[in-house]
């Protein structure tokens, strides 16, 4: 099920939510607890099993680990737990890309698995190994399987993050408040999340599906789709974390942000310290630090950033081109630490112009199906292959999607968050802004409903990862 | 307001939409049928253990779940209104509003389309065409093509898209009507063309095929408004417009029998006007294969028109130059079983067809 459906929204969540404030709060996680069994269910029915092993493997071994914590044993448990939830995630994402790559190299037939690609089991393996090495590392071992499995499969974050650490959450699973204040943030949270995704990231979905369509390629074109899919990305993305950000605070949670105006970097390491922050985070404290991050010599610190950045990009993909796009990241955080960054300082116009250039590269490696296609795309937006500057096609998704494109821009930037505050500064128009906030978000969820209803289902992007 | 009272009300507000969203969902009786979309709609999915297992179940509530939701029309009405007020957009889901005229972009030109249908027409003639037979071909160009330009929509070339026609219909002599037509030969909610606005198409069309047709005709309007299948689309508020058929003697005079119901139809059926879409009221809509007879004609000859609904306007005023007229739709007859019905020889053979159905060839059997 995803948050952008009428089945979510009319069905699902006003039943979860009544049930959810109806119990006890004794009764509250086992109720998140059915509601996200019936959430991954309902998009996947055969790997509910799957999910519940993975959350049992976990507890088992988190169990054992605190058992022998401060002998060798611990370190042992630990590491099985880690290979167990990476066996699963290599057998479904990864085996075919292995295989395929393994016929290759040695010239011979390899069987193909075709296995699905269960949803979420990116964003839940990382969640079970972070509790494992946690308890590992100290932190106390969940002793009520409920909670850790509540911990595991909450719905808000189960299939696209953010990706919640055991420890910033172990706490609330026990006790948690429910106020009117943290309800009203989360829904705005959630209503802002929606919009961003049905109205923003949707429509700029259907100019990246234009271009792929057309047979009438042009400079222009190019360039519309890269921009057009830079955008959609971010507010498809952030769209999702900001409904289970809301949802979370709905039902007491709260999750860690996950992205902060991203496009606004003035350099790649700022950016990645504002996109997916709970993925960066997590590589930073599972794989980089215990690698010697930056406490070893500068050869090794730049293994490390290409091991780091090679394993993000896989995370994102069974394909060369993910790969291609981590080590590109790589290279540029390598050449930041070595001289770029003192450069960038020193003109911020064209820090910015390298950061958002760098980035729409980027995504157009990663949105493309091959190598060949990335490298025909980014050949395109330099005029390669004859292409016309303009084509009719071109203009006219100009003309029609300019205004998306515009808002999604100024929605990139936290330019309209600080209008508003100003706006709410002086007393009469704070006031008129302060008593229209809830109608406007009444609004704006009919206005959603109406995409909802008039349009077809469009599914996250992160739901592949 | 202060802030807590405020937060009372987003959640009482959030809370409100949902829970009577919800009892709405389950209260109010679904609709089968959507009649601006002019579709089926979903019904609600049979709950079997072997459909959850697989995800079946699933997809089939989703669908259902849009379908069915409550004021389904009014909410894409606020879509349609929304993309094109706050975004700017300049069509909704392919159709768009210029000049009080709703059309849908047909862009691009297909060229495999184009091939397919030609292919299919070259089938036909080689199966049961004689040199003696004379065929001819005219493509109607669709309402986009008076309006795109001027709007600033997409819209093929549709001078390029004849030309191309005619050259891979070598069989066929080619009769444009192209020149003949403007916007306002169509109905602005509709995708249909205007009898009354057709018959110096007509008489072009029986020149160039040897005969001679009555110009005289009685102008007849429907009382009852027509909302084109465009209106539906749109789901924007446009003012109805008036169905109207012309008769003459002829017209008048010739029975119409539809083999593929087994029955005597007549020319203009006023049941169909009154129905789900009134343009079905000439020669009753998609009906595969029919024969119009002329008993007062004065001649022998006689027309096999292979057409799509836009040649169901037209064959009535075609009826005064022949005795007999059989219209065929090949989109839902194969064109094998077509000998066990008409007789070919000495017949002439119109292929008349939009181009919407050839750009999308797909559909000719």
């Amino acid at each position: 099920m995803v948050f952008s459906s009428l089945c979510f929204l009319y069905y699902f969540l006003p039943l979860t939510a009544a049930l959810y404030f109806f119990v006890s709060d004794r009764l509250k996680n086992a109720v998140l607890l059915l509601a996200s069994i019936v959430f991954y269910a309902w998009g996947e029915p055969q790997y509910i099993f799957l999910l519940g092993i993975s959350v049992l493997s976990g507890y088992g071994f988190g169990l054992l680990a605190e058992k022998y914590r401060g002998k060798k044993s611990a370190f042992r448990w630990c590491i099985i737990s880690v290979a167990v939830s990476l066996s699963f995630l290599l057998y479904f994402k990864y085996a075919d890309f292995l295989l395929a790559n393994a016929a290759v190299l040695t010239g011979g037939r390899m069987p193909v698995l075709h296995a699905a690609l269960p949803v979420g089991i990116s964003f839940y393996t990382f969640q079970m190994i972070s509790y494992t090495v946690d308890v590992y590392r100290g932190e106390t071992a969940q002793k009520n399987f409920s909670n850790l499995a509540v911990y595991i499969t909450m719905f808000p974050q189960l299939v696209a993050g953010p990706i919640v650490r055991y420890r910033d959450i172990s706490g609330q699973l026990a006790v948690r408040m429910h106020t009117w204040d943290m309800a009203a943030g989360g829904i705005r949270r959630f209503v802002t999340g929606l919009s961003k995704k049905i109205l923003l990231a949707n429509q700029l979905a259907e100019l990246c599906g234009a271009f792929r369509a057309s047979q009438e390629k042009s400079v222009l074109f190019y360039w519309l789709y890269a921009v057009a899919f830079m955008l959609q990305i971010y507010f498809d993305f952030s769209g999702y974390s900001d409904m289970a950000i809301g949802l979370g605070r709905i039902f007491g949670f709260r999750f860690p942000e996950n992205f902060r105006y991203p496009y606004v970097s003035a350099s790649i390491t700022e950016f990645w310290r504002r996109w997916h922050i709970s993925l960066g985070a997590w590589f930073r404290d599972y794989v980089y630090i215990p690698l010697g991050g930056n406490r070893v010599g500068r050869a090794r610190q730049f293994l490390n950033i290409t091991i780091v950045w090679m394993l993000t990009g896989l995370w994102h993909g069974a394909s060369w081109n993910f790969v291609v796009w981590g080590l590109l990241f790589a290279a540029l955080l390598a050449a930041e630490k070595l001289w770029l960054l003192a450069l960038l300082k020193k003109c911020r116009v064209l820090s910015h112009i390298y950061v958002l250039f760098s980035v729409l590269l980027s995504f157009i490696v990663f949105n493309a199906c091959d190598m060949g296609q990335a490298f025909e795309d980014i050949a395109g937006l330099f005029g390669a292959g004859g292409i016309p500057f303009v084509s009719p096609e071109a203009f006219y998704c100009l003309r029609s999607f300019g205004i998306v494109i515009l808002a999604a821009a100024i929605g990139a930037t936290p330019a309209a968050g600080s209008i508003l505050k100003k706006v709410s500064e002086n007393r009469v128009a704070g006031r008129i802004v302060n008593a229209l906030e809830p109608l406007m978000l009444l609004l704006l969820l009919l206005v959603i409903t109406a995409y909802l209803v008039d349009g077809s289902f469009q599914p996250f992007l992160y739901f592949r990862f | 307001m202060d802030m807590r009272k405020k937060n009372i009300a987003v959640c009482f507000l959030f809370a409100l939409l949902l829970a009577g969203g919800f009892a709405l969902c389950i209260l109010l009786p679904d609709k089968s049928y959507s009649d601006s979309e002019r579709r089926s709609l979903a019904a609600m999915p049979g709950l079997r253990a072997d459909t959850v297992w697989s995800g079946q179940f699933m997809d089939a509530f989703e669908e259902y779940a849009a379908d069915a939701f409550p004021f389904r029309d009014q909410f894409r009405t606020i879509k349609a209104l929304t993309a094109d007020a706050v975004f700017g957009r300049k069509d909704n889901n392919g159709i768009y509003i210029t000049d009080g005229f709703i059309a849908a972009m047909e862009y691009p030109a297909n060229e495999n389309a184009m091939e397919r249908a030609v292919q299919r027409f070259r089938y036909i003639c080689g199966k049961y065409l004689t040199e003696e037979n004379k065929v001819f071909l005219s493509v109607i160009p669709d309402k986009n093509c008076y309006l795109a330009q001027e709007s600033g929509h997409l819209s093929m070339d549709y001078a390029d898209f004849e030309r191309r026609m005619a050259q891979k219909a070598d069989f066929a002599k080619y009769i444009p009507v192209s020149d003949l037509l403007e916007k306002d030969d169509y109905y602005k909610t509709d995708t249909h063309w205007r009898q009354e606005k057709i018959t110096d198409a007509a008489r072009r069309l029986a020149e160039a095929m040897g005969t001679e047709i009555t110009q005289s005709y009685e102008l007849h309007t429907l009382k009852q408004d027509f909302h084109g299948v465009y209106y539906g689309q749109a789901a924007l508020p446009l003012p109805a417009e008036k169905l109207c058929y012309l008769t003459n003697e002829s017209i008048d005079g010739c029975t119409v029998y539809d083999w593929q119901n087994g029955k005597e139809i007549p020319v203009y059926d006023m049941e169909k006007a009154a129905g789900r879409d009134p343009y079905e009221m000439f020669l009753a809509g998609s009906v595969s294969l029919l024969t119009i007879e002329n008993p007062k004609a004065r001649n022998n000859r006689r027309l096999v028109v292979f057409r799509d609904s836009f040649g169901s306007s037209m064959a009535p005023l075609l009826v005064s130059g022949y005795s007999r007229i059989t219209l065929v739709d090949i989109r839902y007859i194969h064109p094998d079983y077509l000998g066990r019905f008409i007789d070919f020889a000495g017949c002439d053979i119109l292929f008349l067809y939009s181009s919407l159905v050839i750009n999308n060839s797909e559909t000719l059997k």
